[in-house]
């Protein structure tokens, strides 16, 4: 909470400081959200060359957009809205150009081949229930927030999430119970 | 309460968002219908499946490169520490 508060805060000052042409602000905005959007676009894109891409050129639409910005709140909404946009696109040239995703984790056997069938069914899923689980889900983030990001009301992204969930679970058939583990 | 409401509440089980009550309430209709129970019981194990199942490293690497992108473009950015020895362009020594 202290953390989130702070976070806030010091969002605050560098909005207003990008917004009066600072630019030098960036580092403290990249160095406040880079990683989150990171592993957000690599969620979406799951390739670490195009998360890249589309991290740094979202802090770069960020920057060409600075004399809009507000620090009223609203800037992470807006920074994760830039970003799947991006994701968007990039997910687009992909059905022409089909890249590999990166390989996954290590961890013991069981649960790494979870994890890949996890992320496999995910993959798998239409964006319209894929989203709301990466950014609720995945992201932790608040409905509210998710709902503004996608751009559609509240009741219509847990409808989403919910059907989301579901089609996971048949994606995955009993993979998740036999390796269920405390 | 009736069987479709417990149905109802089967999403907001799998992602935690029952109050304790009611979860325990749905979790004690559970033990008088097995349908309700598998339907509960795999659709929070998904959730947790997938809650657990995204490991994504944001390396140094990842980091520098993405600062590199961010440079060629001309942002003005200052880098949280010095690039490491291996990410930095080494100069030809010649003599």
């Amino acid at each position: 909470m202290q953390d989130s508060l702070q976070d806030s805060q010091t969002e605050k000052r560098w909005l207003i400081a990008l917004s009066q042409g600072d630019a030098s602000a960036m580092g403290g905005l990249f160095e406040l959200y880079g990683e989150r959007i990171f592993r957000y676009t690599y969620r979406m894109l799951r390739n670490r060359t195009d998360a890249e891409d589309a991290t740094a050129e979202t802090f770069l639409r960020v920057l060409k957009r600075s004399a809009e910005l507000r620090a009223d709140g609203a800037f992470r909404t807006w920074l994760f809205r830039i970003a799947r946009n991006l994701c968007i696109d990039k997910m687009r040239q992909h059905r022409l150009i089909e890249l590999p995703p990166d390989a996954t984790t290590s961890g013991n056997e069981e649960r790494t081949a979870l994890k890949v069938a996890v992320q496999q069914a995910l993959a798998e899923l239409p964006l319209e229930y894929k989203e709301p689980l990466v950014l609720c889900d995945l992201e932790d983030m608040p409905a509210r927030e998710a709902a503004e990001v996608l751009n559609i009301s509240v009741p219509a992204l847990k409808s989403r999430l919910y059907r989301g969930r579901r089609a996971l679970r048949s994606k995955l058939g009993g993979v998740v119970e036999k390796t269920d583990e405390p | 309460m009736n069987r479709d409401f417990y149905r109802k509440l089967v999403d907001l089980y799998a992602g935690g968002e029952l109050p304790q009550e009611l979860e325990e309430e749905l979790e004690a209709a559970a033990f008088r219908d097995p349908e309700l129970s598998h339907d509960m019981t795999t659709l929070r194990q998904t959730v947790e499946a997938l809650r657990r199942s995204e490991d994504v490293p944001f390396t140094e690497e990842s980091y520098q490169r993405i600062l590199m992108k961010l440079y060629a473009q001309g942002v003005d950015i200052q880098p949280k520490a010095p690039t490491p020895a291996h990410l930095q362009y080494q100069l030809p020594i010649f003599g």
